[in-house]
């Protein structure tokens, strides 16, 4: 095959060279088409029956559980564990493996295609309309089939990921050891996968359309700058790029070289350089690259890829450890923000057709009051061992504030009352993360100790566009005005009601956008660790008066080119080698 | 397929929405039980009556007429059983 190149969004810096591997799993709605060789075919059929009868025990488990009463919902579970058995479906899927040498879920998609064209021809419609029993005979299948682990653990080498979408919980499981880079068919600038990458430090695209067509075992350029995979590079390509990646490395150790020092400008302002994580496991990054301590702690993790909740004992131990490691410095700990791209499964499946709108973060926890709770409690017991900060996303109101007040205090009592130990004048902040909350942000700082301005979900929800829609990410802009007019706002009604305000979303890890945040006199920032010794470095080498003087100017600018015509501009003169080696959310 | 072993009987289809998923999945199942092969015809067409998905495609409705075949060593009570099955319109005793 001659040299191709695919293109996608750049996510995460950095260069890779290596050979791929497609992930065996991803989202139900797209399925891939791979070709597989002669050794895999018995790994194939061997997933493939493995997901049939997982599925079977599955519905088996589910028959036992329906009442006698309901004979109907029995008669419906009874048919669908026919279909199941149904050696026709099976060894159709079976065979498609073996005779076209595709992988299990596209054999599959094959096989529930056959039978599909077969019932449509049906003419009495009640038994043409079964066909959707089929379907949902099949769905059970796929979802163990895309379920099911891919062998990342018998690679034997370190490849470059390729697989159509990696959700929070697939990205939990991605062993670093075995992945140099990785790439995915979905998702946007700003997805979840983005900031995992960038997280482990391994360069990463997402949105890359033509992905499927890429077999395993291909040789492959992985442009992390750019967002470029050049499948069968050239001899040229490769010295270019070796050199590309040992240019990397050498500009990170320099800026790794001064990363303790502090974000203070030339003429004397300091602002403080926090790290956000979410697994415990990133203290050590946040230490290593000189975070002055976590200004965002996502707790959701433990409540993921878990059969049961977590008991109030095993969160306290993980608050607490946190604590105490990075103690004196300073924890915020947000409560749990889940919903929308992160379901917990405990709870059974939610349906919300539109979840980002729907039930997440506080209202979530709202209607799960002894969960939340749980939280709250190994929150305040963490909090006399370190220093601990609590933050509750998502507010978009003052009531709805002191109604998570009121259950916090409840909390707090029955502490008392027992006697535990907790921190009384533990810091409390919110995230500032909707336009409602922007626009009250003066009621809201009368209410809490702390803001942190979540600009991820703050740019989705004022600009009206799904961040991991690559159709409309486009639109995802930053420097929009009425997103630094907001971030503005809420600074200033926080200063003056005489509180800190934060930042803690994407933007604080952008090179373009943190001289904006601080000619806006941000209190401090918070980052991925591995983003704050280029953010410093640019911080320590500018002055407060250039920051003001650039801010005034874009604020004055009416759109958001001119905006990112301004800020690119001071970048070139003042920070040139950052260009060379930064991705960020600023449309070039 | 039919040879010299081959049973065949002939029955109608009274139930209300003739072979539908759960009079398919219930005749399915207890042909599954026999060793015999056993098809299913109706209209020209031949099924397998161990395969709910084939007895389904067969899209046979109220009031058809419907053939059992059975060949194999248990053929004369297979017949026997699935006549009565589909005589008692599927309702299973017990």
């Amino acid at each position: 095959m001659s040299k191709t190149v695919l293109q996608g969004i750049p996510v995460s810096a950095g260069i890779a060279i290596g050979k791929t591997y497609f992930l065996n799993r991803g989202s139900s709605t797209s399925t891939i088409r791979m070709n597989i060789d002669d050794e895999h075919v018995h790994q194939e059929t061997a997933r493939l029956k493995q997901a049939f009868s997982l599925a079977l025990a599955d519905l088996e488990k589910i028959r036992k559980k329906i009442p006698k009463e309901l004979k109907e919902q029995t008669a419906i579970i009874d048919s669908h564990i026919m279909i199941l058995k149904d050696k026709k479906f099976q060894n159709s899927a079976r065979d498609y493996v073996r005779e076209k040498m595709i992988n299990a879920e596209w054999a599959l998609e094959k096989a529930e295609s056959d039978i599909e064209s077969a019932f449509i021809k049906i003419e009495d419609e009640y038994i043409r309309e079964r066909v959707q029993d089929v379907r949902l005979v099949a769905n059970r299948v796929k979802s163990q089939l895309y379920g099911q682990p891919a062998d990342i653990r018998s690679l034997t080498q370190r490849m470059i990921l390729l697989a159509a979408d990696l959700s929070p919980a697939d990205t939990i499981e991605l062993q670093l050891d075995k992945i140099m880079a990785f790439a995915t068919i979905s998702g946007g600038k700003t997805s979840h996968a983005g900031i995992i990458a960038r997280s482990l430090q391994i360069p990463a695209i997402v949105g890359v359309e033509d992905l499927s067509e890429l077999q395993d075992g291909h040789l492959v350029i992985l442009d992390g700058f750019n967002g470029r995979i050049i499948v069968d590079p050239d001899e040229d390509d490769l010295d270019h790029y070796s050199q590309l990646r040992y240019q990397f490395a050498e500009y990170q150790s320099l800026v790794n070289r001064d990363c303790y020092l502090p974000a203070e400008t030339i003429d004397g302002y300091k602002v403080k350089v926090f790290a956000n994580i979410e697994l415990f496991e990133e203290v050590a990054a946040v230490i290593d690259n000189g975070g002055e301590g976590i200004g965002l702690y996502r707790t959701e993790y433990s409540f993921l890829n878990r059969e049961t909740l977590p008991v109030e004992d095993e969160l306290f131990e993980e608050y607490r450890d946190l604590a105490s490691i990075i103690f004196p410095n300073r924890v915020v700990i947000r409560t749990l923000d889940l919903g929308a791209d992160k379901i917990a499964t405990q709870f059974g499946p939610v349906r919300e057709i539109n979840p980002a709108l729907g039930l997440r973060a506080v209202r979530f926890c709202r209607k799960h009051p002894e969960l939340f709770k749980t939280q709250l409690r190994a929150i305040l017991r963490a909090s006399v061992l370190g220093n601990v900060s609590i933050m509750f996303p998502m507010i978009s109101g003052v009531e709805e504030l002191l109604e998570i007040k009121k259950i916090f205090y409840s909390v707090r009592n029955e502490l008392k009352t027992k006697r535990v130990d907790f921190d009384p004048v533990m810091p409390m902040g919110i995230m500032i993360e909707l336009p409602s909350a922007v626009l009250i942000s003066d009621l809201l700082a009368r209410e809490v100790d702390f803001f942190s301005i979540g600009t991820n979900d703050l740019i989705q929800y004022s600009l009206g566009i799904d961040r991991t829609n690559k159709h409309v990410s486009y639109l995802y802009q930053p420097l929009h005005p009425s997103i630094l007019r907001s971030i503005k706002y809420v600074i200033d009604a926080g200063h003056e009601a005489g509180i800190e305000v934060s930042l803690c979303g994407e933007v604080a890890a952008d090179p373009y956008c943190v001289p904006i945040l601080m000619g806006m006199q941000i209190d401090s920032i918070s980052l991925n660790p591995q983003a704050i010794p280029g953010i410093k470095r640019i911080i320590r080498q500018a002055t407060m008066d250039e920051f003001k003087e650039l801010l005034k100017r874009v604020l004055e600018s009416e759109d958001v080119q001119e905006s990112n015509r301004l800020v690119r501009e001071m970048i070139f003169t003042r920070f040139p080698e950052e260009l060379m080696f930064y991705t960020s959310l600023i449309e070039e | 397929m039919v040879d010299d072993n081959t049973l065949q009987v002939k029955v109608s289809l009274d139930n209300e929405f003739g072979l539908h998923a759960r009079p398919a999945a219930i005749l399915a199942k207890e042909a599954q039980k026999f060793s015999s092969d056993i098809r299913l015809s109706h209209d020209g067409k031949e099924v397998d009556a161990k395969s709910i998905l084939d007895i389904l495609t067969l899209a046979a409705t109220h009031g058809s007429a419907l053939c059992i075949k059975a060949s194999g060593e248990d053929a004369p009570e297979a017949v026997r059983r699935i006549k009565e099955l589909i005589s008692r319109r599927f309702e299973v005793r017990g």
